[in-house]
Formats: structure tokens, C-alpha cells, sequence
């Protein structure tokens, strides 16, 4: 039977199974869920505007829908990507502090300098190694890892997150945003006797209306983002 | 093709000489930053960079008007500024509140009463492990980001929007100042 109690506490397990030792992945997942839902508000700054002009609105608007495909997309795979990598390297002990070097070495993971590689043994460092799968895990490198670890997945996060919404986001928003603009106002001039104009929800009278433009720009979900 | 191209990546992956950080200090502030750092420093620092990088990136995109140009740069600025303040302050809020409502058993007080108690567990997780205080404090970080985001979906049109507005109309008022002097 539904309870809402149980929902609750199957909520609150679950953000304490999945997050409670995993504050990088945290970090990304709510900021996209922080991106989704900012994307509401920002076109309400921009439509309702009236120190904005008409045409300086016809570049705004399509900027903040570009805004937050960009910003959604961008930030997922940007920085769960860099994040990746911080995770691997720190997985694979390919990145490592000396306490972990000297427990590696002493269970005979360090490939030497020298040492011939062993065929089908894998090394610390290796792309198939999992330090997290030693047998000598929970009981020696957890403790030391685990900081370590999260610190890097924490500091991967960030940079992803600031190459995305600061770098990448404006560049690739401008672009698309400017090419929007060009055409908004090319459907303004066309003239009266375009044959799909008819079926076309911001074209009033075969011409772009402002007002429709702007009532289905502020219904639109994700048009926008306000980041939160 | 795909899987030789997947093995020769791993190849030169296993060939790339391992890195180890030996300075104390470096480890410790690694550590630090994963036990401690959460989505209020996340969001500030994204605040302070954007501030830094946007404006300039919108000032020289060549592809619109100069005066549209303008607004573009009066808005980014406020749009950074609003947020960055209410995202940082609101996040960092709602952690502290789930904090307070997520005590375990041996953190509340011996005499405090039965109503107390029940508020000071309401969040609580039922599978917590009282001995991992890291993953309680990680649990609360998440669980008051996550609460803080729905609460700024509201405060997004009640005080962002607003303020991004009041911010890009004085912006755009202290552009049309400086042009007139």
C-alpha cells in the first residue's frame, strides 16, 4: 500500500546509500538538477523587462533558451567526465599518496623500476586495476584511500563545473543564440504570403508577434536559466 | 577497430608513469576539501569565476550590436550576482537545517524532551551507520542541497528574477551615465 512514510524514508536511505560516501557525484547531480530547474525563472527577468527593446529582446530570449540546453548538457558531461578521470586515476592508484605507495608495495602491486611486468598480472597504475578490490582493502587502505579519493573526485568536480558553465556555456550559448536572433528577425520581414506561417505558433498575422513570441517562450520549460 | 582502439588506449594508460603527492600538507588539504567542501563552496566558486570569465566573453561576442552587447553584459553580471548570493546563502542554510534535524541517537541531549527528540531525528536515515560521521556529514550536504534546490525553484521567481532585474536596470542605468559624461 502507498505510505508517504515509507516513501520518505526509502528517500532519505537512498540519498544516504548513494551520497553518504560519494560527495563528487553529489556535487554533479545536483547541479544538473540545479540547472534544470533554474531554467524556469531566467526568461521571467528578460520577457517582463521593459528596460529591455523589442530587439534586444529577440537576442535575449533565444540566449536564455540556448542557455539552458548548453548549461544541462555541458555541465553532465563535462564534469562528470573531468570527474572520471579524477575518480580513475585515484581508482587505478595511477594517482596516489606515499602511504598508499608503501601499502601497494608491500602487497607487491608496485611494478619496480627495473621489474619485468609479469604476464596477466595487473599493476598499480594499470587501466584494469581496482585498488578498492584488494583483499587488504577494508581492513588497511580504506581509511587512507577514501579521503583521498573523495578530495580529488570533489576538486575533478569543480574544475568540470567551472570549464563548463564559465568557458564552454557562454561561447557555445552566444553562437546559437546569435543565430536564433538572425532568424527571428528574418521571420518579422518575410512577407504575408508564407505557407506555413499559418500553423506557426509565434507568427501572428503570417508575421512574428512579439507577444506570441514571448508567451511561448515564458510557458516553455527549460527556456532559461537562472542559475541556482 | 573500436576495441584495438580501446586496448591501445590502455596501453599507453598503463605506460603513463604514476604520480604520487608526498607533501603532507597537499594530502591533508586534498582530504579536507573532499570531508568538508559541499554545494555552497561549489556554487561560490562557480559565482566567482563567472564573474571574472562571463562578462568578458559576452562583451566580445562580435556576432550582435554593440548596445545589445551592453544589456547582454549588464544582465550577465546581475544574473551572476543574484545567484551566486542566494544559491550560496540558501545552500548553505538548508545544510545547517538538515543538520539540525538529523542528529544521531548519542547527539542529543540526555534531558531533552520526547518533541525535541522527535525533531531532532525527523531526517534521520533509518540505515545510518552511527560509526561513519563522514558519511552523515556527506548525507546532509546532499540531502540539504537537494531540499535547498526545490526551495530555489520558488525563491528563483521570488527574489532571483527580481533582483536580476533590479540589478541589470542599474547596470544598464550606470552604462547610460557613464556614456552621457
Amino acid at each position: 500500500m502507498f505510505s508517504p512514510s515509507k516513501m520518505w524514508n526509502g528517500f532519505k536511505n537512498y540519498i544516504y546509500k548513494n551520497y553518504g560516501e560519494n560527495p563528487g557525484s553529489m556535487l554533479v547531480h545536483t547541479g544538473v538538477l540545479g540547472w534544470i530547474l533554474s531554467s524556469m525563472a531566467q526568461v521571467y527577468a528578460v520577457v517582463f523587462n521593459n528596460k529591455i527593446s523589442k530587439e534586444q529582446k529577440m537576442f535575449l530570449i533565444p540566449q536564455e533558451i540556448a542557455d539552458a540546453a548548453v548549461n544541462i548538457l555541458s555541465f553532465y558531461t563535462l564534469t562528470s567526465g573531468v570527474k572520471y578521470i579524477g575518480a580513475k586515476l585515484t581508482k587505478t592508484a595511477k594517482l596516489r599518496t606515499s602511504e598508499l605507495t608503501s601499502l601497494l608495495k608491500k602487497s607487491g602491486h608496485i611494478l619496480e623500476k627495473g621489474e619485468k611486468r609479469l604476464e596477466n598480472k595487473v599493476y598499480a597504475g594499470d587501466w584494469n586495476f581496482d585498488i578498492t578490490k584488494l583483499e587488504n582493502y577494508n581492513s588497511e587502505i580504506a581509511d587512507k584511500f577514501k579521503p583521498f579519493r573523495n578530495g580529488a573526485e570533489v576538486i575533478t568536480g569543480l574544475i568540470g563545473s567551472v570549464i563548463s558553465s564559465n568557458i564552454v556555456t557562454p561561447i557555445a550559448r552566444n553562437k546559437y543564440a546569435a543565430i536564433k536572433q538572425k532568424q527571428a528577425i528574418s521571420n518579422m520581414n518575410k512577407p504575408t504570403d508564407d505557407k506555413n506561417s499559418r500553423n506557426n505558433p509565434v507568427k501572428f498575422d503570417n508575421r512574428i508577434s512579439m507577444e506570441a513570441y514571448q508567451n511561448l517562450a515564458s510557458v516553455k520549460y527549460s527556456s532559461s536559466s537562472l542559475k541556482i | 577497430m573500436a576495441a584495438v582502439n580501446l586496448n591501445l588506449f590502455k596501453t599507453m594508460y598503463n605506460n603513463l608513469p604514476s604520480m604520487q603527492v608526498s607533501k603532507d600538507k597537499v594530502i591533508d588539504k586534498v582530504a579536507y576539501i573532499g570531508k568538508k567542501w559541499s554545494s555552497p563552496h561549489q556554487r561560490a566558486i562557480l559565482g566567482i569565476t563567472a564573474i571574472a570569465i562571463q562578462p568578458y566573453i559576452d562583451w566580445k561576442n562580435k556576432n550582435v550590436d554593440e548596445k545589445t552587447r551592453k544589456v547582454a553584459v549588464a544582465r550577465t553580471c546581475a544574473k551572476i550576482i543574484a545567484g551566486t548570493l542566494t544559491g550560496v546563502a540558501l545552500r548553505a542554510a538548508f545544510i545547517k537545517g538538515i543538520a539540525a534535524m538529523s542528529k544521531t541517537a548519542a547527539e542529543i541531549p540526555a534531558n531533552a524532551s520526547n518533541f525535541s527528540k522527535k525533531f531532532m531525528q525527523c531526517l534521520t536515515p533509518k540505515n545510518l551507520d552511527p560509526v561513519n560521521k563522514d558519511a552523515l556529514a556527506q548525507y546532509r550536504n546532499a540531502m540539504g542541497t537537494i531540499l535547498s534546490l526545490v526551495a530555489m525553484v520558488f525563491t528563483n521567481f521570488l527574489i532571483d528574477a527580481p533582483f536580476t532585474k533590479f540589478l541589470t536596470n542599474k547596470f544598464i542605468g550606470m552604462q547610460e551615465k557613464g556614456e552621457n559624461k
